[in-house]
């Protein structure tokens, strides 16, 4: 088996003015032939190696922080049982969860954007993810044991959208429409989750804001494995969307004839991207703007058409952790959800979004 | 089959709609290999619908279409896309997507899952981006072209698809005449390189110069179906564009051309009428 990365059969760049790298390919032998974007592959690995900074000033910062030449050994199990207790218990799990949410926020946002072709077609705008939290928040406080919570935040999730499919009379099409029946579902679902847990815990705000918000704090392994399997299971399936997801781009006619089935792909997309969602929102509430941003700060950093999806899931995961390492060493302390770290700052893009697809004419 | 060939498509009782009345009745059509189709009628007449129908981007209400005899819907799509390209009217340009990225899009039907690149992509891709005469554009955004420009990025998309045959949903609108006729040169040439084309035209002179056949579509309906010549009628124009009109042969192709009667001038005395109506208004 030879693995290669080889230069086209043609090569003309004569002209003057930058000249678009060549296109090269991925191959292993007969089996597998996949385009590869150079500038995508050159990022994403930076991003990579960013993730990996900051995760490592996640374990070593602040009180507890385990100092970096020691994180080697307590990741294998040796050192002090307090850096043990803090990796094992308190920023690992913490982390993890952190990293797996990202990656599936940024694939739910960057499916859901491209079979809406609109920036704003997220699912966090939508009304989903507040859908998602409303169910959660059901399912552990209302049904505790009855309903497990990530089934509660998947029918959440579903209802939401299926109720937002219904009163725009157009579907996912029109933008516009979009967004206002997202807001009328996302003020129902987080009056309903306030309701939830104003009744069944009352005096908690940091329940409420786990519902409310998102937030990170006093995670556990549970909660990492629950999220990655879902990205796990979604992964397979995201991948057989990505041919089709970019065809459809062009319009359901031209996707149609392609053969790529409009219907079918945007069906499909939308079913992943609730399920991600969902996911997410089961171990780390209904944290705003991460799916809405990072399929955007991944297109711009590409300057690749289409879907960008593995490097949104790259962004989001980033996203998060960063936000989480803000949040975690700010002065506030940890009582900060990280969801009103990740609103604050994706609330000011939501306002320039809108003002620029306003000005555009697409709303 | 017997001497006969078998036509390249042909639409069996198709009946057309979008939940409410048809758009297209009981309709039977078939275009064969080497044809250059064009579908002329007046708005709303079902063309498009028809085209795309024969495009299987439509699901019919009733009937078939026979792609090479055999249903297209009990056919893979992809199958059907490496025979059969669809140009529609107004296609979406992704954001920053260069010329030879929409060009390499055409390619879709042509992989799998594991296997999205081949050599023979980068030679369909560039003998398309060469016909359109796009090769020193290929690293341009297709969002930075003129209306023409992009427009052949749209031909070059479907031709990279490498299907022997092409369905144009009013590929000419939105240019101006210049431009029409460079582009509808293009379809002829790849017309006289052997691929079937079939297209939809809102002008009965343009159609008529370059189709091989005409097919005159009213309500649903097909009113007229052969060499253009015998098509374009005045006698038909009027009847089914509701236009008075002449029909001349064009100097140069020899090609009928519709020469519209000038409107009733209105009568001195009604003019005045409409005027002091506007004043008082």
């Amino acid at each position: 088996m030879s693995r290669t990365i080889s230069e086209p059969t043609q090569s003309e760049s004569t002209r003057g003015g930058p000249p678009e790298p060549a296109r090269r390919v991925l191959r292993v032998g007969r089996l597998l032939a996949l385009p590869v974007h150079p500038r995508s592959l050159v990022i994403g690995s930076a991003l990579l190696v960013v993730l990996l900074v900051a995760a490592a000033a996640t374990l070593s910062l602040g009180r507890l922080g385990i100092p970096l030449a020691q994180i080697p050994a307590a990741l294998g199990g040796q050192g002090e049982a307090t850096h043990l207790f803090a990796l094992e218990r308190l920023r690992g799990p913490r982390l993890v969860v952190a990293a797996g949410t990202g990656v599936a926020l940024g694939l739910a946002g960057s499916l859901f954007q491209s079979v809406t072709r609109n920036p704003l077609g997220s699912p966090d705008v939508i009304g989903l993810a507040a859908g998602a939290g409303a169910g959660a928040s059901v399912a552990a406080l209302a049904l505790p044991g009855i309903v497990p919570v990530p089934l509660g935040a998947l029918a959440g999730a579903s209802l939401a959208i299926v109720i937002v499919y219904l009163v725009t009379g157009t579907g996912l099409r029109d933008p516009g429409r979009l967004i206002i029946a997202g807001i009328g579902v996302a003020a129902m679902a987080t009056a309903l989750t306030h309701f939830v847990v104003s009744v069944m815990a009352r005096d908690q705000a940091g329940v409420l804001a786990s519902y409310v918000n998102g937030s990170l704090s006093a995670r556990s392994w549970d909660h990492a494995a629950t999220i990655w399997v879902a990205v796990a299971l979604a992964v397979p399936f995201v991948l057989a969307l990505a041919g089709p997801i970019t065809v459809n781009e062009m319009g359901d006619e031209l996707a149609d004839s392609l053969g790529a089935g409009a219907t079918t792909t945007r069906t499909g997309a939308v079913v992943l991207s609730v399920v991600l969602s969902a996911a997410a929102v089961s171990v780390a509430g209904p944290i705003a703007f991460i799916s809405l941003t990072a399929p955007q700060i991944a297109r711009r950093l590409s300057a690749a058409p289409g879907p960008n999806l593995v490097l949104s899931a790259v962004v989001g995961a980033l996203i998060l952790v960063c936000a989480d390492l803000a949040v975690q060493q700010s002065p506030v302390g940890d009582g900060l959800p990280v969801g009103v770290f990740t609103m604050a700052l994706g609330g000011v893009y939501l306002g320039y979004l809108l003002i620029r697809e306003w000005r555009k004419g697409t709303l | 089959m017997n001497g006969e060939t078998t036509p390249v498509l042909s639409a069996r009782s198709l009946t057309l709609g979008y939940g409410g009345d048809p758009v297209v009745s009981d309709l039977d059509m078939k275009v064969d290999e080497g044809e250059f189709v064009v579908i002329v009628g007046p708005n709303g007449c079902g063309k498009s619908t028809l085209l795309k129908a024969l495009g299987r981007v439509n699901r019919p209400v009733r009937g078939k279409v026979l792609l090479h005899g055999e249903d297209v819907r009990s056919q893979r799509a992809k199958a059907v896309a490496r025979k059969l390209a669809l140009l529609p009217q107004s296609p979406l340009a992704p954001e920053g997507i260069t010329v030879r990225a929409l060009a390499a899009r055409g390619r879709f039907p042509h992989h799998t899952l594991l296997r999205q690149w081949s050599p023979e992509d980068e030679v369909a891709i560039a003998a398309a981006l060469e016909l359109t005469g796009l090769t020193d554009l290929a690293d341009t955004q297709v969002g930075s072209l003129s209306g023409g420009q992009r427009q052949r990025a749209w031909v070059s998309m479907v031709l990279a698809q490498d299907s022997p045959t092409l369905l144009l949903d009013e590929p000419t609108t939105f240019l101006d005449i210049a431009h029409q006729y460079d582009l509808l040169e293009l379809f002829a040439e790849l017309h006289r390189q052997g691929r079937t084309v079939v297209a939809v035209l809102h002008d009965l002179a343009q159609a008529a110069r370059f189709a091989t056949r005409l097919v005159m579509m009213r309500d649903g309906e097909i009113v007229a179906d052969g060499a253009p010549a015998e098509v374009v009628t005045a006698d038909r124009v009027r009847t089914v564009f509701g236009l008075n009109c002449d029909v001349m042969p064009d100097p140069r192709t020899r090609t009928p051309l519709v020469i519209p009667h000038e409107r009733a001038v209105p009568e001195g005395p009604r003019e005045r009428e409409d005027s002091d109506h506007a004043r008082v208004g």
